[in-house]
């Protein structure tokens, strides 16, 4: 492993990128240790990889407005949670997610997630008092870490549930255009088009969800298919038709069996443009 | 010293303005990884959120170094935390983290932004793009990239890494 080889030179810029398996990018590490020829590619390399990160930085247009504020909103609150000092035993069942001059709103939670983070940071306000030392900064970051694996064991548990996964991995493929909507996102992937949306309430008896579309050109909306969300809130809906004939697309709630025209005021409309 | 390394040593003081600054400063560029990654707006607020408690709650992670690329590596790696957890796929189709603290030609990143990368990125030939960005924001390894590209495994290696030298020559072109 210590001589060096020229054909390590795409193994290392595989690594630099991080698409190499665990088991390769062991070997290759191991070998960069003792090969300057490698280690001085991998530098070179390694800034071109980082800088591909920052072509994914959001603009105004795809994070912006109420969902900008309500992301802040949520950060700041549970950074401010993890400084304050106890709750009140009295209000331990709270979120402990405080208002602080404008309204902020904590999206009404179905996910196990969320409520295994509430549950976890409530506890630990119950006995902690302040985060000033050390050991409590420890302790932060073991229920950080806790919290972590909690949302990962979440995230699996929604995923294996809801989500056809080679589906939505080919639809995120570079290529798709990405719309934020209310509770989720509209994906235009190819010729494809697809509803991914998450903490859908549940509907009552007889109701379902329905997608519309709006052809270009035209001035009413066509009927598209109807879904209910799981029992985790989420929905996968790929829409019939060919995405370069949509202009929008909108979801509303309906009657079951759905309807030929609108009959609620739609949970959204998306200009696919 | 860039100004968000000298507010991450206020956040090691517990300073909640200075905190507030640098998620300020970040946070388009940590959720856009994440939604990039993840392909889901909520998802990728989960994760937004997640990445800032860890840089609040553990701001000693941050060795120093360009703080930008630090929190791209950490978000990336939580996004494939979560790609992982999500897939039913073996270990060896999981590509490693790229460790957060390694080396970086600091005085060319600290240069950049998305508008010079996105250009740059686009004067690649597809064959180059492709891997490249199936490889980092897809979250999947070159053999993965080879099956859905349908191209030889060693034909992906090497235009992955022409695409990055190609890349890095166009980056230090648009600051000359
Ligand atoms: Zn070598």
């Amino acid at each position: 492993m210590n001589g060096h080889d020229d054909a390590w030179l795409d193994s290392v810029a595989v690594l630099a990128l991080g698409a190499l398996p665990e088991n390769e990018a062991r070997d290759l590490r191991t070998h960069m240790l003792d090969c300057e020829i490698c280690r001085n590619e991998y530098a070179e390399l390694r800034v071109a990889a980082d800088a591909l990160a920052l072509a994914a930085e959001a603009t105004p247009q795809e994070l912006g407005g109420a969902q900008c504020a309500r992301l802040k909103a949520r950060v700041m609150d549970a950074v401010e949670t993890d400084r304050g000092p106890a709750a009140a035993p009295s209000d331990s069942r709270v979120v402990p997610m405080r208002s602080r001059g404008t309204a902020r709103v904590w999206l009404p939670y179905a996910a196990i997630a969320a409520s295994l983070i509430i549950a976890t940071f409530t506890g630990y306000s119950a006995y902690t008092t302040h985060a000033e030392n050390d050991a409590n900064r420890q302790q932060i970051a073991l229920l950080q870490a806790r919290v972590d694996a909690q949302e990962r064991a979440a995230e699996n548990a929604r995923a294996e549930l809801a989500l056809n996964q080679s589906r939505l991995a080919d639809l995120i493929a570079p290529g798709s255009t990405q719309f934020a909507v209310q509770n989720g996102v509209v994906v235009r992937s190819g010729d494809r088009v697809l509803i991914a949306l998450r903490r859908l309430p549940t509907l009552p008896k007889g109701k379902v969800y329905q997608a519309w579309t709006l052809r270009r050109g035209a001035k009413a909306v066509t009927p598209s298919v109807t879904f209910v969300p799981d029992a985790t809130g989420l929905a996968l809906v790929e829409l019939p038709g060919s995405a370069a004939t949509f202009a929008a697309v909108a979801v509303s709630v309906e009657p079951e069996g759905g309807s030929k025209a609108p009959t609620s005021k739609p949970n959204f409309v998306r200009p696919l443009s | 010293m860039d100004d968000a390394s000298l507010l991450m040593g206020r956040v090691r003081e517990r300073d909640a303005a200075a905190f507030e600054a640098v998620y300020d400063a970040f946070y388009r560029l940590v959720y856009g990884i994440a939604v990039r990654m993840l392909g889901d707006t909520m998802a990728a607020e989960d994760l937004t959120q997640a990445v800032f408690l860890k840089v609040w709650s553990s701001p000693g992670a941050f060795a120093g170094g360009n703080f930008g690329a630090w929190i791209a590596r950490v978000t990336r790696n939580r996004a494939l935390d979560v790609l992982r957890s999500r897939s039913s796929r073996a270990e060896g189709e999981i590509p490693a983290d790229v460790p957060a603290d390694g080396e970086l030609d600091e005085a060319v990143f600290a240069q950049l932004d998305g508008q010079r990368v996105r250009s740059a990125l686009a004067h690649l030939p597809d064959e180059q793009r492709l891997p490249i960005e199936l490889g980092f924001f897809g979250g999947i390894t070159h053999e993965e990239i080879a099956k859905r590209t349908a191209t030889p495994l060693g034909t992906v290696k090497t235009r992955i890494r022409a695409g990055l030298k190609k890349l890095r020559f166009e980056l230090e072109g648009s600051l000359a």
